[in-house]
């Protein structure tokens, strides 16, 4: 691969090879860090690129590989919780609901922690980068159907967390009324 | 969007049964939207999702990127344009140690066994006849002694027919032991 076909068809995915770094490592300098390395990496070999089949796929087990491999080779701790800029700009917000949004996020935040490393690049790969579940399954090397069976598990662990999440702020409300 | 297709999309989608489509139609619903309270609880899901989407490298990666690209293209032009010349110096250090041990191989074949030690032709010459000398002189003595002997030996008198008869004796007794000895065996 020339250095014009690298630039034209390697670094515009950049910012989706990062998106998925961050959705497994949750730190945006360590993310754009392994995203660097990676981009290096396939710079170094980008005579072998054009022999690829599947390219993007290709970026994505190459950036996917390199995250889990720092997340385990520094022990990483997640606690960082993806700052909530974007809940902030919705117009109907009060600083009443972003409070309530930026629980609700973190709520999000440490369900998708509890799924599997499959479970949550599936999710990602589908909610943020919109991609089928065709794609994914090349992507993450799997079958189509542990892709539809990890995005169910995903979806529906989220959505209970939210159930539960909702139901205990109702019960709260109703207590401090009845206490009145 | 009615909140009956909303409804029905949003079962599709804890289902996994939508569509890329609809479920895009879900995120712009909930984050363009005022939320109906009804779907306050699930609504943040599709808010998070939507601005994840908008997660962005920082505006400094390109040029970082780009940086270490060039330095990276810099090291494999010097590398590029310094390899023919490597690969001459090493041809040429190559035929100079092949001539080197070529040129000391003919010198050690062509080495002298006897070195010449004397500078003036005359003191050799001498030295040479002088060591003939005493070669000769030398023989001379050996010859005379030998002759000397021969003589003195001569001066013995000594009776050689005799010395042969009793050799020829001591042969004959052995003859007879041995003829002896077969008959016995034969017996």
């Amino acid at each position: 691969m020339s250095t014009e076909r690298f630039h034209e068809i390697v670094l515009p995915l950049k910012d989706k090879l990062y998106r998925h770094a961050l959705s497994i490592i949750r730190d945006r300098s360590e993310a754009e860090d392994i995203i660097q390395d990676v981009l290096l990496k396939l710079w170094d070999k980008k005579k072998e690129l054009s022999q690829i089949e599947n390219l993007e796929a290709y970026c994505y087990r190459a950036t996917r590989n390199l995250t889990l491999d720092r997340l385990s080779m520094k022990s990483f701790r997640k606690t960082e919780t993806l700052d909530m800029k974007s809940f902030e700009l919705t117009e109907t917000t009060t600083p009443q609901t972003l409070f309530e949004n930026k629980e609700t996020a973190s709520i999000i935040e440490q369900c998708i922690d509890e799924l599997s490393e499959t479970q949550k690049s599936v999710f990602q790969l589908r909610e943020m980068e919109g991609m089928s579940y065709k794609e994914i399954a090349e992507t993450l090397d799997l079958s189509q159907d542990i892709v539809k069976v990890s995005l169910f598990r995903a979806r529906n662990n989220i959505k209970s967390a939210l159930l539960k999440k909702d139901s205990f702020i109702k019960e709260n409300k109703y207590g401090k009324r009845t206490n009145r | 969007m009615e909140r009956e297709q909303i409804d029905k999309l949003l079962g599709k989608y804890w289902n996994c049964e939508t569509s890329l489509e609809e479920e895009q139609l879900l995120q712009q619903f909930f984050s363009e939207n005022v939320v109906p309270d009804n779907y306050k609880n699930v609504a943040p899901l599709f808010l998070y999702t939507h601005n994840e989407q908008k997660e962005k490298l920082s505006d400094s990666f390109d040029e970082k990127l780009n940086q270490k690209i060039e330095e990276r293209q810099k090291k494999y032009i010097t590398i590029k344009l310094f390899a023919p010349a490597l690969k001459i110096a090493a041809m040429v250090a190559f035929i100079l140690a092949l001539s080197f041990s070529g040129l000391f191989w003919i010198n050690s074949t062509k080495k002298q066994h006897f070195a010449e030690t004397y500078n003036d032709p005359l003191a050799a010459y001498k030295e040479a006849t002088l060591a003939l000398d005493k070669l000769s002189l030398a023989l001379q003595k050996s010859e005379k002694a030998s002759l000397e002997t021969l003589v003195q030996l001569n001066e013995l008198n000594v009776d050689w027919d005799f010395i042969d008869s009793l050799n020829m004796e001591i042969y004959k007794n052995e003859e007879e032991i041995e003829l002896k000895e077969e008959q016995n065996l034969k017996l």
